[in-house]
C-alpha cells in the first residue's frame, strides 16, 4: 500500500493513479483519511510504486506546484 | 475546511497552477537553479576565505592570512574558484537561460544557450576609460603615455583601452538584462526553429553537424535582431549600455523595492499560505524568490569576495535570499523545528509525539515533510495561525537585527539542507552573532508554537482529522 498526502486535487489523484496500468504497477483507491489517500499497488516495491505515483503527478499541468507526499506504507 | 478547500482548488490552485506551470516562468527558474553547481562552487570558496582570512583578524590582532604560508595558497586558488563562477554569474545565467527557454520549446537547447549568451553579450561595453587630475608632468612623461596609447597634459591622465569587457558586466549586475535579452533572442530562435526555416541537410550528414546548421538561420536572425536594437538603442541613449540603463531603470529599483520591510513580510506570508494549502511555495514564487532575492545575494557574495563584510554593508543587500533560510525557515518552511521542539515538550498526544520523534532526524537538515504531512500541519485548523504568524515574527526578527546592524547581512549561499544556527554562521560570513538572532527567532517562534501545541492536546484525532476532510 502507498499513501499520498495532499490537501487539494484529492479526485484527480485517484482518478490519475487508477488509471495507471503498466506492466509493472497498478493502483486501486482504497480510502481517504484526512488528506491522506490509500492506494493498493501489485508493485512487489512499494519505494518504487511510491516513486511512480509521484512522477505521475508531478507529470501532470496540476501537479507541477502540488505540496504533496508519497510514500510506502502498511 | 472541505469547502475552503473546493474553494482553492476552483480558484487559487489554477491561478497557482498557471505561475507554476507557464513554460517561461519554470524556464527561469529551472535557469536558476542550473547555475548552483557553480555559484554554489563559488560560495564554499569565498566562505573558505572568509574562515581563514576575515574572521581570524577579530580574534587574532596582527593576522594576515595572505602572509601564512599554505593559508595563503589556499587563498589563492579560492581566487581562481571564484574567478570562474561567481565573478561571471551573470554570464553562466544568461547561458542556463537560453537552454533552459529552447528546452520548454522544444528546440536545440545547446543553440538556445549559445544565441541568449552571444546576445547578451553582444550588448556589453568591451573598452575601458579612466582620468586622473590633479597631476605634474615632465614633457617626458606627457610624450611616453601619448605614444603608449593613452592620453596625457601636464595636470590629466586618461588611460583607455579596447578588448576589456569589466568584469561588473559579467556578474550579478547582467542578470536582469540576461532576462530579457536572453528572453527575446531565445524566443526569436526558437519560434525560427519551429517554423523551419532552417538550412536542412541530407540525411548522410551526421546528426550534430545537421543540428548546428539548422541553428544557423535563427540564432543569425535573433543576433542580428538584437544587434540593430542594441545600435538603436546607442543612439538614442548615447554613453549608455543597455546593461548600464536596465541597472539603473529597473534593477536598482526592483532590488531596492525587495528590500523593504512590507515585500519581505508579503514574500513569507505568501510562501506560508501557499504550504498551508498543499502548494509548492517557493516553486511559485521563485521569480521573486531567485529572481530578485537570490540576485541581491549574488551581488552580497561577490562585495563579500572583493571587501569582506564592509563592502556588503556599504553597497551590498540587508535582505537576500538565504536570510528566509538563515532567521526564519529553520528546520522548514514554517521554523518546524521549533514546533518539533514544543511538541516533545508540551504535547501529551501520543499520535503528535510518535510523529515529533520521528521528524526529529530530518528536521535538524531543515526537511520538514515528516512533521508538516505527518502532524499534519498542512490543511491543520489549529496550526493555521502559528503556521502563519511564527515565521512572520522571526522573519521581523532577522531583518529588524540586519537593519539595525545588530548581525551582518547574509552574504554566502549556503546549502538549504545546513542545520540551522550554522547555516545562518556561515551564511554570513561566520558573523557569531547570526545564531544568536537565529536562537532569539526560534525562541519567540516558540512562545507563538507552545499555546497551540497545548490546545491540540484537548482536541482529539478523530475530530482533528474529520476537520479536514
Amino acid at each position: 500500500m502507498i499513501e499520498i498526502s495532499s490537501p487539494t486535487q484529492q479526485d484527480r489523484i485517484i482518478e490519475l493513479l487508477t488509471a495507471i496500468n503498466t506492466d509493472d504497477v497498478t493502483f486501486t483507491f482504497k480510502e481517504k483519511k484526512g488528506i491522506s489517500l490509500y492506494f493498493e499497488t501489485n508493485a512487489s516495491d512499494l519505494e518504487e510504486a511510491a516513486k511512480i505515483a509521484k512522477s505521475a503527478i508531478k507529470a501532470e499541468p496540476w501537479g507541477t506546484v502540488l505540496y504533496f507526499r508519497s510514500v510506502p506504507c502498511n | 475546511m472541505n469547502a475552503l478547500t473546493l474553494w482553492l482548488e476552483k480558484y487559487f490552485l489554477p491561478i497557482a497552477g498557471k505561475i507554476g506551470g507557464q513554460k517561461h516562468l519554470v524556464a527561469l527558474r529551472d535557469a536558476f537553479i542550473g547555475t548552483i553547481p557553480a555559484t554554489m562552487a563559488g560560495s564554499v570558496a569565498v566562505m573558505i576565505n572568509a574562515i581563514i582570512r576575515d574572521l581570524p583578524p577579530q580574534f587574532f590582532d596582527g593576522y594576515d592570512g595572505n602572509s601564512i604560508p599554505i593559508i595563503r595558497e589556499i587563498i589563492g586558488i579560492n581566487g581562481f574558484v571564484w574567478n570562474g563562477t561567481l565573478a561571471i554569474a551573470g554570464l553562466i545565467f544568461v547561458f542556463s537561460w537560453g537552454y533552459n527557454l529552447a528546452k520548454a520549446y522544444g528546440v536545440n537547447e545547446l543553440s538556445g544557450g549559445i544565441v541568449s549568451t552571444a546576445a547578451t553579450v553582444a550588448g556589453l561595453t568591451f573598452s575601458f576609460s579612466g582620468t586622473l587630475s590633479g597631476l605634474s608632468l615632465d614633457e617626458g612623461t606627457i610624450a611616453s603615455i601619448n605614444e603608449a596609447g593613452w592620453a596625457a597634459t601636464a595636470t590629466d591622465i586618461t588611460a583607455g583601452g579596447w578588448g576589456w569587457i569589466p568584469l561588473g558586466n559579467l556578474n550579478g549586475n547582467l542578470f536582469f538584462t540576461a532576462m530579457i535579452i536572453g528572453f527575446v533572442s531565445t524566443i526569436i530562435f526558437a519560434k525560427l526553429m519551429l517554423a523551419n526555416i532552417t538550412i536542412k541537410l541530407p540525411d548522410t550528414v551526421p546528426p550534430a553537424v545537421s543540428k548546428a546548421f539548422a541553428a544557423i538561420i535563427p540564432a543569425t536572425v535573433a543576433l542580428y535582431v538584437a544587434s540593430i536594437f542594441y545600435f538603436v538603442f546607442s543612439k538614442l541613449v548615447p554613453g549608455m549600455t543597455f546593461l548600464d540603463w536596465i541597472q539603473e531603470t529597473i534593477a536598482r529599483p526592483l532590488l531596492g523595492l525587495s528590500q523593504g520591510f512590507g515585500a519581505v513580510i508579503l514574500v513569507t506570508l505568501f510562501v506560508q499560505l501557499f504550504w498551508f494549502f498543499g502548494i509548492h511555495g517557493p516553486n511559485v514564487l521563485a521569480p521573486i524568490l531567485e529572481g530578485v532575492f537570490g540576485v541581491a545575494q549574488i551581488e552580497n557574495i561577490n562585495l563579500f569576495q572583493q571587501g569582506g563584510t564592509e563592502l556588503v554593508l556599504e553597497k551590498g543587500y540587508m535582505w537576500v535570499r538565504g536570510s528566509f533560510d538563515a532567521y526564519s525557515w529553520f528546520g522548514g518552511s514554517g521554523g518546524t523545528i521549533v514546533l518539533i521542539i514544543a511538541i516533545i515538550m508540551f504535547s501529551k498526544r501520543k499520535d503528535y509525539r510518535t510523529v515529533a520523534n520521528l521528524s526529529v532526524g530530518p528536521g535538524i537538515f531543515n526537511i520538514n515533510e515528516p512533521i508538516m504531512f505527518g502532524l499534519p500541519i498542512v490543511l491543520n485548523p489549529v496550526m493555521f495561525f502559528p503556521f502563519l504568524l511564527a515565521p512572520v515574527v522571526s522573519v521581523s526578527i532577522g531583518y529588524f537585527a540586519t537593519i539595525a546592524g545588530l548581525v551582518d547581512p547574509v552574504s554566502q549561499q549556503v546549502a538549504w539542507v545546513t542545520p540551522p544556527f550554522l547555516l545562518s554562521f556561515l551564511a554570513t560570513g561566520a558573523d557569531w552573532r547570526a545564531p544568536i538572532v537565529t536562537l532569539v527567532a526560534m525562541l519567540s517562534s516558540f512562545v507563538i508554537w507552545v499555546p497551540f501545541v497545548m490546545a491540540a492536546n484537548k482536541v482529539e484525532p478523530e475530530s482533528a482529522e474529520s476537520a479536514q476532510e
